[in-house]
């Protein structure tokens, strides 16, 4: 285990949060706020323990999936960690777990809120709080890569550990080219709904906000009724922008390209379309009997879709009091989740496509035993070790969520609450049903609840195992071997 | 779009057909020169872990089928190289790429069956280079024998000059004596490029004091050497006899050339059908069919008496062990090829004496080749090798205009350190310059460096 090269990239990540940190500051200088010099202050201080981090480069860069799973893993927490402290120190979130959750809520792209009463913050600790969704879709460690040279192909590890989906390819030869593409297709987007929105009347600070929760498809609103008093164009385009950002980005590439035909023909983006398309269907029909008009049940049936779908968790109605089958489709639209190779959370389209082509492979092997038959997506042959890691990955899903839903019952609350709490976290989307529906809150958990919705948020938005890595003895050995070798040296 | 406009060079966009062994050289050589590298094998897993270890694109799939040439961005190649298993399939890849796009492909043919029509191949096909791996080793065997004392030997200027390492032995009139001193008291038209001593690689001054076991390269002509050898007191005839273990392709191309030169050539090859094929086509060699790593035959045909002994098997350890046998039984002169295997720092250690690396041989023909399109201004890259493991350059430029280097003496040229100008070609004569001599247009001049990456006769100026 190469730990100083992990040291070098905790190193750097906590640098690159502390320039991200200047934004709040900058919003803080506009509003003549005092809060922003306890963000300068936090700023400055990872800045400068970073630095120290980092001053020693490494002898050996080369390091192996197990370091790029720990780097990021690490960097995921520390980041939070760093990135809760404005939080507390302006008296905004006191509690030094609620501020956790609230930041990992942020950086996971949740948009799980402890938070009964928004507007009452302030503009940089409203900025902060939105940003987080910003800085965690894309990944700061893909942000890493695209700025810091880094030679050496070794890397493709960090960006496969931190982006979602079964299998991370590169879209040009060099990682660090794509990487920049990538952030700058994210950035684009991001701008270009900011200002359509703003064309649509929204405050400039409101719509910024609104955009980079969207981009990061977080979902922390700025509005305590989250989306609901924005008029019908504002969340159309909010909508489109949900349903967008949980695309695939490769499609964003080929589009830039001008490979048109190839990039309207990705067959997880057709299904992930046709998911959408159903379900809105399904659910706008049983809106229209309470809604005043169809238009009315079109636009908040396919707002809530798109936020769910994408794991946004934007509301514009409180869904937790539409009937029985809407709140199925949707609780089954949040399982699926969004593209891989998106900023969206979930299992990802691609992972179910595979999973129920196996399923009909299986079908098939009844009925002609001896018939042999490989799974193809994007009109390519699945390995047989994509589609095993698939298999495991649900089975770990799985196992993790009746884990959690467990721990969670010792609170006492009802099923549906823990259930959809724990889906909505670990899944990245934000709010769930009953207790925790749009309108409600998670702060009414204990703070051991909260420490196990903090776990499924990280594993879910790390796609389970760079996470589930750090509780392996494996991944420790060397640090512990190393330790005594330096005793015994001294010894002798 | 995306690309680092601060650069001054550009990057050229590169497919490589074929992970196996000289793809994967191919990779890390060019790779570390800058390029954007797309790797395609129909192996999936080999894809994987060369993606794993360097920072290259990989598609899995066939190089000669048009949509993966189109997946892997072939409109945009400049240079498209095959090195798959099969002759047949470079030379279809090669074709392929060349409908789709105006890039300059090179295909690795092997086979002596086309080896002998590469210059038809090439010109027909339109390829920019044709290799042969194994063509290229039996010509660095061979130059070697030619001069059994060197352990390299490289040729530059069409073959008139050669840059020629050797180890200085115990006793020897060389030590402690410093390298101006030797064109006072020997020769005057040899010139030390480069020494390695305990590992470390100078380019030396003239006040610099050679030392036993010192290794050192320097250039000169073919005669020059000889006569500096004779000063020294090394014996220079080319070899008499040889003894080749193992009739693979090397081996034949090894043969031919040496019985061409009236040298005696010996195989021995354990298939009894590849025998009858080589005694076919080398009439004048003796062919053995037996195990070459057998002790017993290996007395039997003579190992204590050849003058030269070349283990050419597939398999790298058999061919460090005979030579280490050859080494302990008799004082032959042996070079032993090495194809897979990559730790480094054990075979410098045990002393094998001359080494080559096919592998190394094919990549820097082709890094040569890219380095030199990638730079349009006044040179060309004509020939490159790398010494040393890498740690020195040796590169012939071809100067075609005049610029800030030319008609001006070498002394007045602030040169960057570590740098050494070793010949000036001109109009087919070797200059072995001084202060005075001045480069011109039209010459080609080679460059001993520590300086990786130079494409262009400008780098080696002071910036």
């Amino acid at each position: 285990m190469n730990f100083s090269m992990i040291r070098y990239i905790l190193g750097c990540v906590l640098k690159i949060e502390a320039a991200f940190m200047l934004i709040p500051c900058l919003t803080a200088l506009i509003y003549r706020e005092k809060d922003g010099f306890i963000y300068l202050a936090v700023a400055i201080g990872s800045a400068f323990i970073g630095q120290i981090m980092s001053l020693r480069k490494p002898k050996h860069n080369v390091f192996y999936l197990k370091e790029g799973c720990v780097a990021t893993s690490l960097s995921w927490i520390i980041m939070s960690l760093f990135g809760s402290l404005p939080f507390i120190f302006t008296g905004a979130i006191p509690s030094f777990t609620d501020a956790m959750f609230e930041t990992v809520s942020g950086f996971t792209t949740t948009g799980a809120s402890i938070l009964p009463e928004v507007e009452s913050l302030s503009h940089c600790n409203i900025m902060w709080r939105s940003f987080t969704h910003w800085i965690g879709g894309m990944g700061v460690l893909v942000f890493l890569l695209a700025i810091i040279p880094m030679s050496g192909g070794s890397h493709i590890n960090l960006m496969r550990a931190e982006s979602p989906g079964p299998s991370v390819g590169k879209l040009v030869p060099k990682i660090k080219h794509t990487a920049r593409i990538l952030y700058l297709i994210y950035l684009g987007m991001t701008i270009l709904q900011a200002i359509l929105l703003i064309i649509g009347k929204m405050p400039v600070f409101e719509a910024i906000n609104t955009a980079v929760a969207t981009a990061g498809t977080g979902g922390f609103g700025i509005k305590n009724d989250s989306f609901a008093s924005y008029s019908p164009y504002l969340q159309w385009v909010t909508t489109i922008f949900m349903i967008l950002f949980g695309v695939n980005f490769n499609v964003y590439y080929l589009i830039l390209l001008r490979k048109f035909k190839k990039a309207f023909f990705v067959e997880e983006v057709r299904y992930y379309f046709i998911m959408i398309f159903a379900a809105t269907g399904i659910i706008t029909l049983n809106l229209i009997e309470t809604s005043t008009n169809a238009f009315k049940a079109l636009t908040d049936a396919s707002f809530q879709v798109a936020s769910l779908v994408s794991s946004t968790g934007f509301a514009s109605a409180d869904f937790d009091q539409w009937s029985g089958t809407c709140r199925t489709v949707l609780m089954l639209i949040m399982f699926v989740g969004a593209c891989a190779g998106s900023t969206g959370g979930g299992i990802k389209v691609s992972r179910f496509v595979v999973m129920i082509k196996t399923v009909i492979k299986e079908l098939h092997s009844y009925i002609h035993p001896k018939s042999v038959k490989k799974i193809k997506l994007e009109g390519k042959e699945v390995e047989h070790e994509v589609v095993r890691s698939i298999n495991v990955y649900f089975m770990t899903f799985f196992i993790l969520f009746a884990l959690s839903v467990f721990l969670l019952s010792f609170d006492g609350h009802d099923l549906v609450t823990n259930f959809t709490a724990t889906l909505a976290t670990i899944n990245n989307i934000g709010p769930g049903l009953e207790l925790v529906g749009p309108t409600q809150n998670f702060s009414f958990f204990s703070d051991f609840s909260k420490y196990v919705l903090i776990f499924n948020m990280l594993a879910g938005r790390l796609e389970l195992f760079p996470l589930l890595l750090l509780f392996h003895p494996g991944t420790w050995k060397g640090i512990l071997r190393r330790r005594t070798r330096s005793i015994t040296d001294k010894h002798s | 779009m995306f690309g680092e406009s601060q650069n001054k060079k550009e990057k050229l966009n590169i497919i490589i057909v074929g992970s196996g062994r000289v793809g994967a050289t191919l990779v890390e050589q060019l790779g570390k020169e800058g390029n954007d590298i797309t790797i395609i094998d129909k192996d999936a897993s080999k894809i994987q872990s060369i993606t794993n270890l360097y920072d290259v694109m990989g598609v899995v799939g066939n190089g000669a089928s048009y949509s993966v040439l189109m997946e892997a961005g072939i409109e945009n190649t400049d240079l498209f190289i095959a090195v798959t298993e099969s002759d047949e399939l470079n030379l279809l890849c090669c074709t392929v790429a060349k409908r789709v796009s105006d890039c300059s492909a090179i295909a690795r043919v092997r086979t002596p069956d086309y080896s002998k029509e590469v210059g038809y191949l090439r010109e027909k096909l339109g390829l920019a280079m044709i290799i042969n791996p194994a063509l290229e080793s039996a010509k660095e065997v061979a130059r070697i024998l030619y001069m059994p004392t060197a352990l390299e030997v490289n040729s530059f200027a069409h073959g008139q000059a050669e840059l020629i390492k050797f180890k200085i032995p115990k006793g020897n009139v060389l030590c402690d004596l410093a390298i101006a001193e030797i064109a006072k008291k020997l020769s005057h038209n040899v010139l030390i490029c480069a020494t390695e001593r305990d590992g470390e690689v100078y380019i030396p001054s003239g006040n610099f004091v050679l030392k036993e076991d010192d290794i050192i390269s320097f250039v000169s002509t073919r005669k020059s050497a000889k006569r500096f050898f004779d000063a020294i007191g090394f014996k220079t005839n080319h070899v008499r006899d040889t003894m080749i273990i193992g009739g693979g392709t090397t081996s034949y191309y090894l043969a031919d050339q040496l019985i061409h030169a009236g040298i005696d050539v010996k195989i021995i090859e354990r298939d009894r059908e590849r025998c009858e094929e080589l005694s076919v086509l080398l009439p004048k060699a003796i062919i053995i069919n037996g195990d070459g790593t057998d002790e017993e035959l290996l007395k039997e045909e003579g190992i204590h008496t050849v003058e030269s002994f070349v283990p050419l098997t597939g398999i790298d350890e058999e061919n460090i062990m005979l030579t280490l046998f050859a080494r302990q039984v008799s004082n032959t002169k042996v070079i032993t090829k090495i194809n897979h295997i990559t730790f480094k720092d054990v075979i410098n250690n045990l002393d094998l004496g001359s080494v080559i690396y096919p592998r190394y041989i094919t990549s820097e023909a082709i890094i040569a080749y890219a380095r030199a399109k990638k730079d349009s201004l006044g040179s060309n890259i004509e020939t490159l090798y790398h010494l040393f493991d890498s740690r020195v350059e040796a590169i012939e430029f071809l100067v075609r205009n005049d610029s800030e280097i030319t008609n001006i003496p070498l002394m007045n040229l602030s040169l960057k350190k570590n740098l050494l100008i070793s010949f000036i070609n001109r109009n087919g004569s070797i200059i072995i310059p001084s202060g005075q001599d001045c480069i011109k247009a039209g010459d080609t001049v080679m460059i001993v460096t520590t300086h990786t990456g130079f494409d262009d006769i400008l780098d080696i100026l002071e910036q």
